[in-house]
């Protein structure tokens, strides 16, 4: 692992659902940052971010999507294009790993992805989404989530089974570049 | 006659409710989707041209809809072929509507994936059948084959319902939910530049929005040109003024649609249809827009075409 993934604490700190998702789009920041900042000739050190890029990004998407917006689909009219976004996002780091970390398409694929992943997390979620789901969520029920945001998160972090299946998926997708 | 259709009317009314208030659907749906964007991903569609041929972005509207008259023609011409016990014919005529099927489940999977809520439930049942009668005729096609005609005939006969009642669903895709169909305003306004924002709060790179009388536009700085478009993607109506620029291109955020700053053409889909372009300048630091005159769209002499003849 090259950046800290907070490990599991023996009692969790209990946060809000949108805190939760905030902090956890600064994971997937430090790691767009730290890829942004490494050279192409660092390949292997770009490949592993790339790596780890696509397992906290797809697990950041699979939380979202199978505990926090089905609670929210009555609070914000936002989710549908909140879920889009997210298959832009899928589509955009598969064409990342299927790039060559040596060559400048990389660099451009990881311009896009640096857009696409600001449009959702910050534009959309964080500007809008987020404030008004405060605004009209109860406290205790968003404290509730966030508890279940961070326990799924850990079990899908420390799921072997996931683990296996993303290493196949991005074998998969590397094997089919062109 | 009253009565009926009546009595029809609530019948399909209750049925599209049904559908569209079932969230049960959409798990099934997005583990769907999921799959297919990971098999789309491998095989290179998302960011090659195929992505924008199975869309019809060449055609300007989709290109499922072409397809979809294959399978319900043929599957007609082969119920006729079959009272006059024309046995050859009949089988060839399900072989056409299922080669047409085929291609309408590969162009429609493709623009399903992209919908939303109601439309996205609905799509899933049009599919769901649809995938039902293919089932059906497929193995009408076999037994006929093999000589069983009675059997070949039985199954057409039990596929006819399931694809008349999904081609109502289809249809009911694009009127009600009006996926296909070009969501911008198209209006004529403005028809003299108005000012929209002070110039140098526009800066490279970062597309703006603003409102230009009653009309939302996108505003875009690239290649020292200023650039104005309406912020609708045509699809769905995303908000372009929160996509990103790339390439002399604004992306839609919401389903990663490519549009040409210059002529607003789709480079990509799911949008097929291009986005509205204005007429930019800029007066004592200010920019302004107005609708750039499409006399192509307005029939010749008509007031529309005169109204907004290019003044200086």
């Amino acid at each position: 692992m090259l950046t800290e993934a907070p490990q599991a604490p023996a009692r969790r700190e209990r946060k809000t659902a949108t805190r939760v998702l905030v902090e956890h789009h600064e994971v997937l920041r430090g790691l767009m940052r730290q890829l942004r900042e490494t050279p192409r000739s660092q390949p292997g050190r770009r490949r592993a971010l790339a790596d780890e890029l696509f397992d906290e990004l797809w697990m950041h998407e699979r939380i979202e999507e199978s505990v926090f917006y089905p609670a929210m689909r009555d609070i914000t009219p936002a989710i549908a294009a909140a879920w889009s976004e997210h298959r832009q996002l899928s589509d955009q780091l598969a064409a990342l790993v299927r790039a060559d970390p040596r060559t400048e398409r990389f660099d451009r694929e990881l311009g896009v992805m640096h857009d696409a992943l600001e449009s959702h997390a910050h534009l959309d979620e964080e500007r809008q989404m987020f404030p008004e789901i405060e605004r009209f969520a109860d406290e205790e029920l968003l404290v509730d989530l966030g508890d279940r945001l961070q326990a799924r998160l850990e079990w899908l972090r420390s799921s072997r089974r996931i683990r296996a299946v993303l290493r196949l998926q991005r074998a998969l997708l590397r094997r089919t570049a062109r | 006659m009253g009565l009926g259709s009546d009595m029809a009317q609530r019948a399909l009314d209750r049925l599209l409710n049904a559908i569209e208030g079932d969230d049960r659907l959409d798990r099934a749906g997005h583990r769907l989707e999921q799959g297919l964007a990971f098999t789309e991903n491998l095989l290179g569609i998302t960011g090659g041209r195929t992505r924008g041929f199975l869309h019809g972005v060449w055609l300007g509207h989709p290109l499922h809809p072409v397809f979809t008259d294959l399978p319900i023609g043929s599957w007609t011409t082969a119920l006729v072929l079959d009272l006059a016990g024309q046995k050859r014919a009949a089988r060839a005529a399900v072989g056409v509507g299922l080669a047409g099927a085929l291609a309408a489940a590969v162009t429609g999977l493709h623009d399903w994936q992209h919908t939303h809520d109601h439309a996205r439930r609905v799509g899933m049942v049009h599919g769901t059948l649809n995938t039902l009668a293919l089932g059906l005729y497929g193995w009408s096609w076999v037994q006929r084959g093999r000589g069983h005609h009675l059997r070949g005939r039985l199954a057409a006969l039990l596929g006819y319902p399931v694809i008349m009642v999904s081609g109502f669903l289809g249809g009911t895709l694009v009127y009600r939910h009006r996926i296909g169909v070009d969501q911008t305003g198209r209006q004529l306004e403005p028809r003299h530049f108005v000012r929209v924002m002070a110039e140098h709060d526009l800066t490279d790179k970062s597309p703006r929005r603003a409102r230009a009388g009653d009309v939302d536009v996108v505003l875009v700085r690239a290649d020292g040109r200023i650039h104005a478009l309406e912020n609708t993607c045509p699809h769905l109506r995303g908000p372009l003024s929160e996509g990103w620029l790339r390439d002399g291109a604004l992306t839609c955020p919401w389903h990663g649609s490519r549009f040409e700053l210059s002529s607003g053409e789709s480079l990509n889909g799911p949008a097929a249809a291009p986005v509205p372009c204005f007429q930019t300048r800029v007066r004592d630091g200010w920019i302004e827009v107005r609708r750039a005159p499409a006399a192509a769209t307005a029939p010749p002499g008509s007031a529309l075409v005169h109204q907004q003849e290019v003044q200086p």
